[in-house]
């Protein structure tokens, strides 16, 4: 694992991202640099990706911030601030 | 006004116990192979029956998979999977997206609509409440889901609704369909219905409601007019159709496989749950003077025959009533003995099954009928398929709520 744990909550935040998701993607190939809009989600099911992630990593996020993400690393970084 | 225009059938598609698709549905149909069996996808040890018509379960995984959806509700998958072989068969989708945007009407049948996804809602509002509910709830639960879904999965920009009314969900949809093209509301309509119920809630109160079949053998438990049935068997599918004037379909060489001749509706106003032959009687009257047919023109008819005690004493007495001595030259097919009662998709599934047998010129065989009732006056089709004598067929539906819904079938061209 890389030393800030970033590889991990990726891995962690793919599988939040699928189990939240409409659309079908090739949910290994998620990176960081990711838009998160190319996966489909919008300004509503955004909202459930933030609950979901509360669900797995015990944080929750503010929705106003998390809407301001553009990309996978974006939320990446909110968790890491919030203790991830 | 404008003349009023026929209405073909240019697409179908189907998903129930019995097929995935037109073919295999068609298949098992005519070699007399149904498709109830014990349930794999619930624990029903608790419960007084175990037994259901469950559709393949690769279908939905791999139809989603083609479509790049991820899961979302049992009733919904099935829905749009099934959707897209109706599409895909009427020429209107080609492959999976990107799909243009184009004026197809969305109108669905669904009984209990996302049951799955307001199972797992009821659950979790019981373990956290209101913090077990996600945001997206609404959306999910929704009982339009399905017909949402459906449109905007594949950029279908007519008008789209669900119709519920119970077990003659579909019928009623499939009406409302025929009804928009045929006065000139829609140019192309896609309609049927779907429904997926097999979660501890909803088998759940079907079990308790005490309806359905006891019969230990699964592949004997559903016997629509016959004198040993003691129930209905519950079973999940989706059946869709494309509706279109016909004059239109022939014009851009679309294969019109049916077409909707007539409709008529009626409400008992008697009873929520038990049926009444007379309030029957009224729908099947006004679909055959709006196909303007008469009961001797029918080459059989599709029942709702549910296999409950009730049901097939009181539609055998209807369908008597309207035809009359007709009755006699109109065998009358219950495919539930098939796949089960798949409630609000059922009219669309059995009128695919009436539009295939119109194709093929015969009647599938009504399995387990082997001591018909002598309280059901009807001539039965028997253990063997059947020739269709002549090429129009009355598809009944009846739900509780006392709804009825009488479609008229008749061949493509």
């Amino acid at each position: 694992m890389d030393a800030d744990g970033t590889a991990d909550v990726l891995v962690r935040l793919r599988d939040v991202l699928r189990d939240s998701a409409v659309e079908e993607h090739d949910w290994d190939a998620v990176e960081a640099e990711t838009p998160i809009e190319s996966l489909g989600f919008d300004s509503l099911t955004i909202l459930d990706v933030l609950y979901d992630v509360e669900e797995e990593f015990g944080i929750a996020l503010d929705p106003k911030q998390v809407v301001k993400t553009r990309t996978v690393g974006e939320i990446i970084t909110l968790l890491q601030q919030n203790g991830a | 006004m404008a003349e009023p225009r026929r209405v073909a059938v240019t697409g179908l598609g189907v998903a129930c116990a019995i097929g995935t698709d037109v073919e295999s549905f068609r298949t098992s149909l005519f070699a007399g192979r149904g498709g109830i069996a014990r349930l794999e996808s619930l624990d029903t040890s608790e419960m007084k029956v175990g037994i259901g018509g469950e559709v393949d379960p690769e279908f939905v995984p791999a139809g989603l998979k083609r479509l790049r959806r991820r899961p979302t509700d049992r009733a919904v998958d099935l829905g749009i999977v099934t959707a897209a072989q109706a599409l895909e068969d009427a020429g209107l989708i080609d492959g999976a997206t990107p799909y243009e945007p184009q004026p197809v009407a969305v109108i669905l049948g669904t009984a209990v609509g996302a049951a799955e996804s307001n199972t797992t809602l009821q659950q979790r509002f019981a373990e956290r409440g209101v913090r077990g509910l996600r945001p997206t709830s609404v959306p999910r639960v929704m009982d339009n889901a399905i017909s949402g879904g459906i449109s905007i999965h594949f950029r279908l920009t007519g008008a789209n609704f669900v119709v519920i009314s119970a077990c003659t969900s579909a019928t009623n949809a499939m009406g409302t369909a025929y009804r928009m093209v045929r006065h000139g509301y829609a140019d192309t309509v896609l309609t049927g219905g779907a429904d997926g119920f097999f979660d501890p809630f909803y088998y759940g109160v079907w079990n308790n409601l005490g309806v359905m079949s006891k019969n230990p053998d699964p592949a004997r438990a559903c016997r629509p007019f016959d004198a040993g049935r003691d129930g209905c068997v519950l079973g999940e599918g989706a059946g869709m159709l494309v509706f279109e004037p016909w004059e239109r379909a022939r014009g851009r060489g679309a294969r019109i496989r049916g077409e909707i001749l007539g409709y008529g509706e009626s409400s008992d106003a008697s009873h929520i749950t038990s049926p009444s032959a007379g309030g029957q009687a009224v729908a099947m009257r006004a679909a055959l003077a709006s196909a303007g047919v008469e009961p001797a023109d029918l080459g059989a008819v599709n029942a709702h025959g549910t296999a409950t005690l009730a049901n097939d004493v009181c539609e055998s007495g209807s369908i008597r009533a309207v035809l009359g001595d007709a009755a006699e030259e109109a065998p009358v097919s219950a495919n539930k003995s098939y796949f089960g009662h798949t409630l609000g998709a059922s009219g669309a599934i059995e009128s695919i099954a009436a539009l295939l047998g119109i194709e093929q010129g015969r009647l599938p065989s009504n399995l387990n009928l082997e001591n018909p009732d002598p309280e059901c006056r009807v001539r039965l089709v028997g253990g063997v398929p059947e020739p269709l004598e002549r090429p129009l067929v009355m598809k009944n539906s009846f739900g509780f709520g006392g709804s009825n819904g009488v479609l008229v079938l008749g061949p493509g061209g």
